[in-house]
């Protein structure tokens, strides 16, 4: 009864916010761009129409051209070999995203739960291998189950074992390494979803009389299954198209599929037929996440930013959550008695078992990276640890080597010419997401953000014809578009994030009292989204400057980037260069992470 | 049951002499809670500094106080969600100190209602049922009770993403009740609402106190919300409880500036005393005016401070015995009451509340008055 008396809540009513036309003060084209943020979007969807769309259509086209329309498909799920790798990449990618959510949530809940130097070393712990290199974090897991490696040599001295055990090439290594390298991207999604639960929910829950264990069954676990979710469709979209880590850890009996797509490549035979290849895998992912997007929403892809077009999802979602699903009844029919059972268990079990669990999951990913670290010091001509001396020769033949260097500066120039071409088509692009009041406004979003799902391997022998034709296989400029068609959405997710947090009061105040709408733009809103910019232009400096798999197809001979050097030493001599590679890297993450320090942490506090 | 439900039925408007009378004779179940020098450091900061406190069982205490006082440091103590570093928490005369915060057998309402949005509004009220081990047939009955109580029974089914503040908050009141607690904690439960709300589930919560019988611990910010429910109020101020007493007792005798000032308006003066007797003085204002005050207490020095709360002053149009002359700076119009500032001669200001009558209007600012009041309604602050 009192509440339908309470008086109606009045908000203010504010106009959509379009400058004041000024088009006989300006220039016309300078305040038709401003009046209409929508236009902003024009570049980037352009240039991803040409550098992305078309030449995956051309890809598909390709794919259809041979005897008869589906003559290639039929060869692919005919022929063993395929069908069986297609089978085998989909159990690994499902096994991979399992583990992974299984580590991912003990550890995230570390993070939520530690407190001070704990829990920024355990976040560090975390986020910094999710910037290093594919690449360079497979290598490092090839160092240390090596037969010289650290594990085999601490066996050997335990004298657990006689003779190096072959832990390299099978499919558990396939396996532990695929899930070490995905892990960041489940933490942090998961521990994005529990950051943001009000945390009096587990209080209450626990202020009722539910242990620990019933917290976490009845509360923490329902309320977070989204960030699960998300997790587990990003980790296993990016299993499905892996192609760096299988080639480098698995056996004959591990082959993928996007290897597959790599092999026809260098193998000319195969036109149509290795189309098909990459339109199999390509569909294959689109429908996943087609489905997942449809189930939980397509903003799992960028993190769960909701568009204001979408803001009236959630209320049909609460009313359909409110009946009892087949979730809850499974809930209440298996776990609940299960859970029951081990009531009896200590209090502090739970609390030790996210402990172990998450410093475990530290362990595995720091050790590597350390390990590494160490052996570019080594005396050693060859991989062993630990090493039997130290030296800098290492560092002094990366240095002194023309082709190390080359390969340097062309990964320089490359990735500096991709973040430009990302930041400035990406950042105008979130500008007109955020700002316009179109109406396709997430379809366009999706667009943006599409290239993070496409499995490299289809991107780069899609893109390996247009730039044959347009004579840009081999040239910086080539590689760099290639490579700012992943670094666009990157920069999207980020500048969309950092605008929708600048208070629109701010620039509505400043337009009262008198600023142009550029002044404003100027004044405010630059300022407030300076520390997004500036993230996004190392992080996609950095996607560009560890991308591997888009350069394989698109580099020549002639000119080499970093990762592609490593990438052939790694496959003929694991030498200690690629550990100072490897070092070179951490330290420019590093030094990276410090820098944009304030954008993560501003991140977290929302 | 019924006759709450009769009673509820009343609706807010409902006298507060018939609530009282009706739960004259009601049961108790709650438990005494005894606050022994509890501690709790964050760093170097003191956010409890050995606090004592006695509760009765059954009774409605409040913990007021300004935001960073401590209060709601200590309502977490109580329910444990930190741990103290030092004293002893009581309940029924046993240590709780060290039992988890889930077999203490507390309910509890927060100022998020954190109700959990995966369940509906009965899946919320039935969870402590649950957590308890209760069978389903109980459980089912006793939120069906519990819900029809606070009125919430056509609601049963939804998600409390659909219901507003208010209704919100009752579904986070029944969760807390269901289990018939001996304590229930509330955490500012009303300060999220507006404010015709916030009044009609106050009164709903007097009742309801009166008909469980549970003890009440209520932590709030808001001065007159404590006056209106609380059998007993605890002041806080800086990590200490700087006064307990019953409304009247921290509204008429505070012991401190800081209640005086936190709990109502008041004007307090500064005065020199004259003449000492048996139960009163005789003070000089600065500007040379005397007048008397009862006080109980020992004044040691030669100045007190008064407090004469500004609906104790009264304003006249013409000199009378014992009235200062003063001149009318500010003068608002509330509604039912007028609230005017004047200066005393000697500059001294004055705050002055009167109900707005017919034969009152209200006076200019600038106008000449004069005002007075009784030796009875001056409190000298010790």
């Amino acid at each position: 009864m009192t509440d339908a008396a309470a008086p109606p809540r009045l908000s203010p009513h504010l106009p959509p916010t379009r400058p004041p036309a000024t088009v006989t003060a300006t220039g016309p084209g300078l305040s038709q761009r401003l009046t209409s943020p929508a236009l902003l979007l024009l570049p980037a969807v352009l240039f991803l129409a040409v550098i992305y769309l078309m030449p995956l259509v051309d890809l598909t086209r390709i794919s259809f051209t041979g005897p008869s329309w589906s003559a290639h498909f039929e060869r692919v799920f005919a022929t063993p070999l395929y069908f069986d790798s297609l089978v085998r990449t989909m159990q690994i990618a499902f096994t991979v995203a399992c583990l992974c959510a299984v580590l991912g949530y003990p550890t995230a809940l570390l993070i939520h739960r530690s407190r001070g130097s704990v829990q920024m070393l355990v976040a560090v712990a975390v986020i910094l291998p999710y910037f290093i290199a594919i690449l360079i974090r497979t290598y490092a897991w090839m160092v240390l189950l090596g037969r010289n490696g650290p594990i085999n040599k601490l066996l050997g001295t335990l004298g657990l074992i006689d003779s190096p055990l072959a832990l390299l090439f099978n499919r558990g290594s396939v396996l532990l390494g695929m899930t070490a390298v995905l892990l960041p991207i489940m933490v942090l999604s998961i521990y994005a979803s529990v950051a943001r639960l009000d945390q009096s929910l587990t209080r209450a829950a626990l202020a009722s009389g539910a242990g620990p264990l019933a917290v976490f069954w009845r509360v923490l676990l329902p309320l977070t299954f989204p960030g699960i979710g998300a997790g587990f469709l990003l980790v296993f979209v990016a299993a499905l198209g892996f192609f760096i880590t299988p080639t480098l850890l698995g056996g004959p009996g591990d082959q993928m599929f996007a290897m597959h797509i790599t092999q026809q490549a260098d193998s000319v035979t195969g036109e149509g037929f290795l189309q098909a290849l990459a339109v199999v895998l390509l569909v294959i992912t689109l429908v996943t996440v087609g489905i997942a997007g449809r189930l939980i929403g397509f903003e799992f892809i960028w993190g769960g930013g909701k568009l204001d077009e979408m803001a009236r999802r959630p209320k049909a979602r609460a009313a359909r959550r409110s009946r009892r699903g087949p979730g809850t009844l499974l809930a209440d029919a298996l776990g609940w008695p299960l859970l029951r059972l081990m009531g009896p268990l200590l209090a502090s079990a739970g609390l030790w078992t996210v402990r172990i669990m998450g410093g475990l999951v530290v362990a595995t990913l720091m050790v590597p990276i350390i390990v590494v670290m160490v052996i570019s010091f080594s005396k050693a001509s060859y991989l062993t640890f630990p090493p039997p001396g130290w030296s800098l020769r290492w560092y002094e033949k990366f240095f002194s080597d023309s082709n190390w260097m080359d390969a340097f500066w062309n990964s320089l120039g490359i990735a500096a010419l991709s973040a430009l071409i990302a930041v400035t088509l990406g950042a105008t692009a979130a500008m007109g997401i955020v700002r316009s009041r179109i109406r396709c406004k997430s379809a366009l979003m999706l667009l943006l953000v599409s290239p993070m799902i496409v499995p490299p391997v289809v991107l780069g022998l899609s893109l390996y014809s247009l730039f044959l034709q347009l004579g840009l296989v081999g040239t910086h400029l080539g590689l760099a578009a290639a490579h700012a068609v992943g670094g666009i959405p990157i920069v999207v997710v980020i500048v969309a994030a950092s605008l929708q947090a600048v208070d629109r009061r701010q620039e509505q105040g400043a337009a009262v009292h008198g600023a142009a709408p550029l002044t404003v733009f100027r004044l405010v809103t630059l300022p407030a989204i300076a520390p997004g910019l500036a993230a996004a232009v190392f992080f996609a400096f950095l996607h560009s400057f560890d991308e591997l798999v888009l350069s394989l197809f698109l580099s020549s001979p002639r000119m080499k980037t970093l990762p592609l050097m490593l990438w052939a030493d790694v496959n003929y001599q694991l030498n200690p260069v690629l550990a100072v590679v490897s070092t070179l890297e951490v330290l420019l993450v590093v030094g990276g992470i410090i820098l944009c320090r304030p954008v993560l942490t501003r991140g977290q506090a929302h | 049951m019924a006759q709450i439900l009769a009673r509820r039925d009343m609706g807010a408007e409902a006298p507060r002499e018939t609530v009282t009378a009706a739960a004259g004779g009601r049961e108790v179940i709650g438990a005494g809670i005894e606050i022994r020098e509890i501690t709790k450091k964050y760093g170097a900061f003191l956010a409890a500094d050995r606090i004592s406190l006695d509760i009765e069982p059954g009774e409605f205490i409040t913990l007021l106080g300004p935001s960073g006082s401590g209060k709601t440091t200590l309502l977490n103590l109580i329910a444990g969600f930190h741990r103290i570093d030092g004293g002893q928490i009581l309940v029924d005369g046993k240590p709780v100190q060290h039992v988890p915060t889930h077999r203490r057998g507390f309910g509890m309402v927060f100022q998020s209602y954190a109700l959990f949005p995966n369940m509906t509004v009965a899946q919320n009220v039935g969870f402590p049922m649950r957590m308890a081990g209760m069978d389903r047939a109980t459980t089912d009955r006793r939120v069906a009770e519990t819900l029809d109580m606070m009125r919430l029974s056509e609601h049963a089914g939804k998600s409390p993403a659909q219901m507003s503040g208010g209704q919100q908050q009752r579904v986070a009141i029944a969760r807390a009740i269901v289990m018939r607690p001996r304590v229930v904690l509330m955490d500012e439960p009303l300060s999220a609402l507006d404010r015709r709300l916030r009044e009609s589930i106050q009164i709903e919560l007097r009742d309801l106190h009166q008909a469980l019988g549970s003890t009440i611990l209520f932590v709030t910010h808001d001065q007159s919300e404590a006056l209106t429910m609380s059998d007993r109020i605890a002041v806080m101020d800086a990590g200490h409880i700087v006064q307990v007493g019953r409304p009247t007792e921290i509204y008429r005798q505070p012991q401190s500036r800081f209640v005086a000032g936190f709990v109502g308006e008041s004007n307090l003066i500064e005065a020199e005393v004259v003449a000492r007797r048996e139960g009163a003085l005789t003070l000089k204002m600065p500007g040379g005016q005397i007048f008397e005050a009862e006080a109980r207490a020992i004044v040691p020095g030669r100045i007190a401070t008064v407090l004469v709360r500004p609906e104790r002053i009264a304003l006249h149009e013409a000199a009378q015995p014992g009235t200062m002359p003063a001149t009318v700076t500010s003068a608002l119009f509330l509604g039912e009451v007028l609230r005017i500032e004047v200066a005393l001669e000697d500059g001294q200001t004055l705050l002055v509340r009167c109900t707005d009558t017919a034969a009152r209007s209200l006076p200019r600012i600038g106008t000449r008055v004069h005002v007075g009041w009784g030796a009875a309604d001056c409190w000298v602050l010790a």
